[in-house]
């Protein structure tokens, strides 16, 4: 790599509103953000550079403060119209409320514990011998090699990791990047609720008209006659996750080729976000790219942290078919231009990692995935079946609380343990109000005390 | 399938200039293209994110201290008070924090001025946005900011402005003058300001780096942007931020939150070791770099190009062409690197309207190791005639 990917651009181009046709629901106000959750800012936050304790870690990176500065008269908020769906969001909040209470966090879904010395010591080398300056925009050439590799293991599918793949910082990044290089406002994109918040705030980011069908208890199950209806020769792309946070889905082939005709039929794209692939435990991980016809029309999209147990180094990746994988591209050459270069050498040593430690990695989560839910279980939830992630979803209504949000308040105050409540998941926040989730990517005795904890305060009404 | 890409992505397209870089690539040329170093990083910063990594600070994190830090720096470096808690949105890279910001404050239609030549990044960020880059020429061969032009450049619909000082490619540190012209129209217009400062720490000859935060009215107008890349020689790290009035820096947090989650923990971490650098580590830095601008400077002067002066600011000097040479300058520089086997930028990269000079331009970077450079010397010295001057130009 010679010049930063920004100078390549030619200049000669121009552009001109015409290209945009905002959506009708575009209107030329501005509005405030709501700041109405308030929670005072625990102290801690001043010195939230400490090692991670399960019951102390921040996941969130928005303090939850209140904005001081509202309006004054000669400086009126001056924020674009798409940020109504920014919020602060519902971790920081119940991340604050946890520390307050000395709870035990399940609720962040991040380990804590931390990842393999194999993969660590490849970026240790990696700073030492100088490799601390701009990586290739998409991505070191040993990274994109050691992700196609690992993507014609997993799926048998050949792709050129110089023309079709592009590493971008996490997989939120390669999400927004798919969506802001691919989607026009006014699109139609379909999603599956619930879906990890950043899908519904990136796709109003592009202008898109979302189109939300809904994943029930409980099995969560593809309602294909739902999605057939919705399905049209105006569906943009459909945006999907498998294995599924929140609810531990995974899409079945039966599933997955009902949605392949329908896209082949439609000419609709779709993006596959799927981080918790290795993280599979009820039935085999199968990519929808792998299907026949949908490698051309995928953008497959993954990352490192998961699987890896480091969710703070910001490798992801998005896999396309060169026609599509240019969109994802020039969007994130102007999101963040390059991605962090020493993490990059050592996320291609990771995914050589041999077959063991993908079964090592999978037996350890099926331990800790068993105490948390015979835990759940003996307490009195219903919990749902989770086939993938390292997540649970479980109703809560046992318990006598009217919503998600009251039950989480209630079980990091009398009970001393976080959930996330899904509400927050969901694009009709009703949907969610019996669910609750709890993540098992916490050590075992961390897991065991909590359950010990709901064993003991948590009463069914 | 082409028709399933965005406008803007359709509207991108490779350049020559990455042919160029495939021809350096080949044949081994001295690079003084790219904009970051060829020298190590600073061993008290590696040390630290290496310590950062084996203390497992290895998941998503957001380390406050980086903004008690800054706020630190801005009381420090421009008088600023800035509110650690509720000003500051750690992102990945200035790359990263300049694209929140606009993301943050621009609607479809608003217009951004910028000032040219220009980085292009800003431009197509602006157009990913939905908004409309609108350019200023600076004038050269000084790029003095021209008043009317700038005037000329407001209308109604014109939302934000963008400066970049000291300034990628042409070195220019605008003075406080400028500044002054500059935030009146900002608070007349009632313009918010978006700079970039990445080369804050990078500033010669005692010039003073003056933030347009710091002038009268204009901290709860301006979201300052910079990141640790430049000043400290870790541009493949990848932390930066976002300085600005609370409710946008609020909606900048949240953007990013969306767009990366967050900047890579164990180099949050080490940042806090950069930003805690001694005056020492400042002032060596700019010695170091003065040392190198002087020497490519009276370099470029000797083998014929046109450099008006010595750059103020950043590790770039952009030579013009004399007039003698009929070569443009993608030209040359395919001659130079075939000829001399040294890399530069050609300036037509910065450039978004047509002028007369926008094709006599060439960015060099001095942001390279003394070897680098006397290497890039010797190469060019060998091909000058008898009046001392490189032959194709």
């Amino acid at each position: 790599m010679l010049l930063p990917s920004c100078i390549i651009i030619r200049p000669s181009f121009r552009i001109t509103t015409t290209f945009y046709k905002p959506s009708s629901h575009w209107r030329h106000h501005i509005v405030p953000i709501n700041h109405s959750r308030r929670l005072s800012v625990p102290t801690f936050i001043n010195s939230a550079s400490i090692s991670t304790a399960s019951s102390t870690t921040v996941e969130d990176h928005t303090p939850s403060v209140m904005a001081q500065d509202g309006s004054t008269p000669h400086h009126p908020l001056q924020v674009a119209k798409r940020l109504e769906k920014f919020k602060t969001t519902i971790f920081t909040q119940m991340s604050s409320l946890a520390i307050e209470h000395g709870a035990i966090n399940l609720g962040q879904g991040f380990p804590n514990f931390d990842g393999p010395d194999f993969v660590k010591d490849v970026a240790i080398q990696a700073i030492k011998d100088g490799k601390n300056q701009y990586a290739r925009g998409f991505g070191v050439p040993d990274l994109n090699s050691a992700i196609a590799a690992r993507f014609h293991k997993d799926t048998g599918l050949t792709v050129d990791p110089e023309k079709e793949i592009t590493v971008t910082s996490g997989c939120t990044e390669a999400i927004a990047a798919t969506i802001l290089g691919l989607i026009n406002p006014g699109d139609e994109v379909i999603v599956f609720a619930p879906f990890y918040d950043s899908y519904e705030a990136t796709l109003s980011m592009a202008g898109a008209k979302i189109t939300c069908i809904t994943l029930r208890p409980p099995d969560f199950s593809l309602p294909i006659e739902e999605l057939k209806s919705k399905v049209s020769k105006n569906t943009r792309a459909i945006l999907m996750n498998t294995p599924h946070n929140p609810t531990g889905k995974m899409f079945t082939r039966e599933e997955l080729g009902q949605i392949a005709s329908l896209c082949i039929e439609n000419d609709v794209l779709v993006f596959s976000d799927e981080v918790y692939d290795k993280l599979s435990f009820e039935m085999d991980h199968i990519s929808i790219a792998s299907l026949p016809g949908m490698y051309e029309r995928t953008v497959t999209l993954n990352s490192l942290g998961k699987t890896f147990s480091l969710t703070g180094w910001k490798i992801g990746w998005a896999i396309a078919p060169t026609h599509l994988i240019w969109g994802v591209k020039q969007a994130h050459s102007y999101l963040t231009f390059a991605t962090s270069t020493p993490m990059q050498y050592a996320a291609a040593a990771a995914l050589r990692a041999p077959d063991s430690y993908y079964e090592e990695l999978r037996k350890d989560y099926k331990a800790k995935k068993e105490i948390l839910v015979e835990g759940l279980k003996s307490v009195g939830f219903n919990v749902y079946p989770s086939s993938g992630t390292y997540f649970v979803v479980v109703d809560h209504t046992p318990f006598g609380l009217p919503n998600d949000v009251a039950f989480c308040e209630y079980l990091i105050k009398e009970v001393g343990v976080v959930a996330i409540p899904t509400s927050v998941f969901y694009l009709d926040p009703s949907e969610g109000k019996n669910l609750v989730r709890f993540t098992f990517c916490k050590d075992e005795e961390t897991l065991r005390n909590a359950v010990g904890r709901m064993k003991e305060r948590l009463a069914r009404k | 399938m082409e028709k399933k890409l965005s406008s803007i992505a359709k509207s991108l397209k490779p350049s020559p200039i990455q042919q160029l870089s495939l021809l350096a690539q080949r044949g081994n040329a001295v690079n003084l293209a790219e904009g970051f170093p060829d020298f190590p990083a600073p061993p008290h910063i590696k040390a630290a994110a290496l310590s950062a990594i084996t203390s497992d600070f290895n998941q998503y994190r957001h380390v406050q201290g980086i903004c008690s830090l800054l706020v630190d720096k801005m009381k420090q470096m421009h008088g600023l008070d800035v509110d650690p808690l509720t000003d500051i949105a750690i992102c990945c890279g200035q790359t990263e924090a300049f694209a929140a910001t606009m993301f943050a404050i621009i609607n479809p239609g608003d217009e951004v001025i910028l000032f040219e030549p220009s980085f292009e990044t800003y431009g197509t960020c602006i157009s990913m946005a939905g908004g409309i880059p609108v350019y200023v020429a600076l004038d050269p061969p000084y790029w003095t900011l021209d008043e009317v032009k700038l005037l000329d450049a407001f209308t109604a619909k014109t939302k934000a402005l963008v400066l970049n000082s000291p300034h990628n490619p042409t070195g220019k540190v605008f003075n406080m003058g400028e500044l002054e012209i500059i935030a009146e129209y900002c608070r007349t217009k009632d313009c918010i300001a978006i700079t970039d400062e990445v080369y804050e720490h990078i500033i010669y000859d005692n010039e003073p780096h003056i933030s347009l935060a710091s002038l009268p009215g204009m901290q709860n107008r301006t979201i300052i942007t910079s990141s640790l890349s430049k000043t400290y020689s870790v541009t493949g790290w990848r932390v930066g931020w976002a300085i600005g009035p609370s409710c946008i820096a609020s909606a900048i947090r949240n953007i990013h939150t969306k767009v990366t989650d967050s900047a890579p923990a164990p180099f949050q971490e080490a940042a806090l070791t950069a930003l805690r650098s001694p005056p020492e580590y400042y002032i060596s830095l700019r010695a170091e770099y003065e040392s190198k601008r002087d020497f490519v400077f009276k370099l470029l002067c000797q083998v014929g190009f046109q450099v008006e002066f010595k750059p103020l600011g950043s590790f770039f000097i952009f030579a013009a062409l004399p007039e003698t040479c009929k070569l443009t300058d993608v030209e040359f520089v395919e001659e130079l690197i075939k000829e001399a086997g040294v890399v530069a930028v050609p300036g037509c990269g910065f450039f978004h309207t047509k002028h007369d000079y926008h094709n006599r331009y060439i960015r060099f970077a001095f942001c390279k190791d003394d070897a680098t450079l006397t290497s890039a010397a010797r190469k060019m010295q060998q091909l000058v005639d008898a009046s001392g001057r490189l032959r194709f130009l």
